[in-house]
């Protein structure tokens, strides 16, 4: 049943996005040349959750055709940075890693190109938080945990003189839908909204 | 080109289609067979306002001769139906009786009535609250309804600021409740104003017989859940002899998101154990 929800997302999003650049398509520029493109886009970003995470990301993405795109994305994610003691609780430290790779499809109008990929991987997180009231034992906790990452992301590349600027979002399409359809699940998505902004070059 | 097109619009369409629908099957309320509820309101004499309460009762259910246990639930009007289900479902799977599920619905703000102590206008109502569950609401069920009328016969079941007021229950209230399903508390409170409670009443309470669940997201790490998550636990283990004690982190997901797997965990706890 998962597997049909993530098949029909696909499909949606996929056929949704194709269809639209078949309506939108121009003559690709000279600075965003589609075909056998290589980039490397570096960015920073957050997370939607109020901006408390701050994330160093990076973006390597290859053309092999006007409409086929194949990314992938890693990502370095300090979490919590704002808050690190709170009512007597100290964030002793909270980390994740995302490595994603995806594949989608990208269209084109004058010194800009849009991407759209569906993206799947994993994400490592490792936090502390330790108790540090003087009217209790000092108690600490460490979590680690490993979960998939699968979504969705859109990048948006902008012709600057020989480089680029670049924006991306990235929705998680996990824990909900694909650990499950319940709808309380999507705090976990929503948590782990990514905006960033870089700059980017041209390798190929 | 233009059926190439034509084809890949309808497509689209179809797909945009099948998002809707898993978008509202995913919002598909669960709903707890309306012969076996009950619902009245009742106003509180130590707050003035006025409670829904919904009472599940087993599919067996007999009147004269049961002696069940009940399970209090806070935010019960967003948890009763799955809480009764699921009760149904676990009771009937472990081929024990059934328990009465009594759903409180929100009377003030579910932050005044579930926290202890004012650190706000909207807060500090939980003695008040406490002091309707005692002195009414549990009265009034076991006068009406067959239910076992013992401290051990009675589970209270809260969810964030739900499990914050049953950690406080545990606490202060710690003679109407032996049992206790506390899923992400919301310990860090006010300075961790629960721990305070909890070791100014440990001497009281530490002899007591009571199961506690206690249930988390590990993906709750904001800085604030954790860490008294933990302690709390750790106070219970080391401090508590006749405790049945249980934790749960559910895997990747976040304070919500595991809401409804710790309840499942924590009634099968409660029913294994009690």
């Amino acid at each position: 049943m998962k597997t049909i929800k993530l098949l029909i997302l696909s499909t949606a999003v996929l056929v949704g996005t194709y269809g639209f650049a078949q309506k939108d398509i121009s003559m690709p520029t000279k600075g965003l040349s589609p075909v056998g493109q290589l980039t490397i886009e570096p960015g920073l970003g957050i997370h939607t959750n109020f901006g408390t995470d701050f994330l160093i990301t990076n973006l390597v993405q290859w053309n092999p055709s006007k409409h086929l795109s194949i990314a992938t994305h890693t990502s370095f994610n300090i979490n919590n940075i704002t808050q690190r003691s709170f009512n007597g609780i100290i964030t002793d430290f909270n980390f994740s890693i995302n490595q994603k790779f995806g594949i989608g499809t990208t269209f084109y109008s004058a010194k800009r190109s849009h991407t759209f990929l569906l993206m799947a991987g994993a994400k490592y997180t490792t936090y502390r938080e330790t108790l540090d009231d003087e009217r209790f034992d000092q108690v600490g906790t460490t979590v680690t945990s490993f979960s998939p990452d699968y979504g969705l992301m859109y990048s948006l590349k902008k012709e600057w003189q020989k480089y680029f600027f670049t924006y991306r979002m990235y929705v998680p399409l996990y824990p909900w839908p694909t650990k499950s359809s319940n709808i309380l699940y999507l705090d976990g998505n929503v948590d782990n909204v990514a905006l960033e902004v870089g700059i980017g070059m041209r390798i190929k | 080109m233009k059926n190439y097109i034509g084809v890949l619009k309808g497509m689209s369409t179809i797909a945009k289609i099948m998002v809707l629908f898993l978008l509202v099957s995913s919002c598909e309320k669960e709903v707890f067979d309306p012969s076996l509820t009950h619902e009245f309101t009742i106003q509180s004499n130590s707050n003035g306002a006025n409670y829904n309460i919904k009472v599940g009762l087993p599919a067996n259910y007999n009147p004269g001769g049961g002696n069940y246990a009940s399970i209090y639930v806070l935010d019960g009007e967003q948890i009763f139906d799955f809480v009764s289900n699921k009760c149904e479902e676990i009771s009937t799977k472990l081929a024990l009786a059934n328990a009465v599920v009594i759903s409180i619905g929100y009377g003030k703000d579910r932050s005044i009535d579930y926290t202890p102590t004012a650190v706000s206008s909207v807060t500090g109502g939980g003695p008040q609250f406490l002091d309707f569950i005692e002195k009414q609401l549990i009265p009034l069920i076991e006068e009406n309804i067959s239910v076992d009328t013992s401290r051990s016969g009675r589970v209270i079941l809260g969810h964030s600021y739900g499990g914050l007021f049953g950690a406080y229950a545990f606490s202060m209230g710690n003679k109407l409740f032996g049992n206790y399903i506390l899923l992400s508390p919301s310990l860090w409170f006010d300075n961790l104003i629960a721990l305070q409670f909890e070791k100014d009443k440990r001497v009281e309470n530490k002899n007591k017989e009571q199961l506690v669940f206690l249930g988390i997201g590990e993906a709750e790490n904001a800085g604030r859940m954790q860490a008294p998550f933990e302690a709390f636990y750790q106070i219970l283990r080391d401090n508590y002899t006749g405790i049945r004690l249980q934790k749960n982190v559910e895997a990747n997901l976040a304070h919500m998101g595991s809401q409804h797997p710790n309840i499942i965990k924590g009634l099968n706890y409660y029913f294994e154990n009690r």
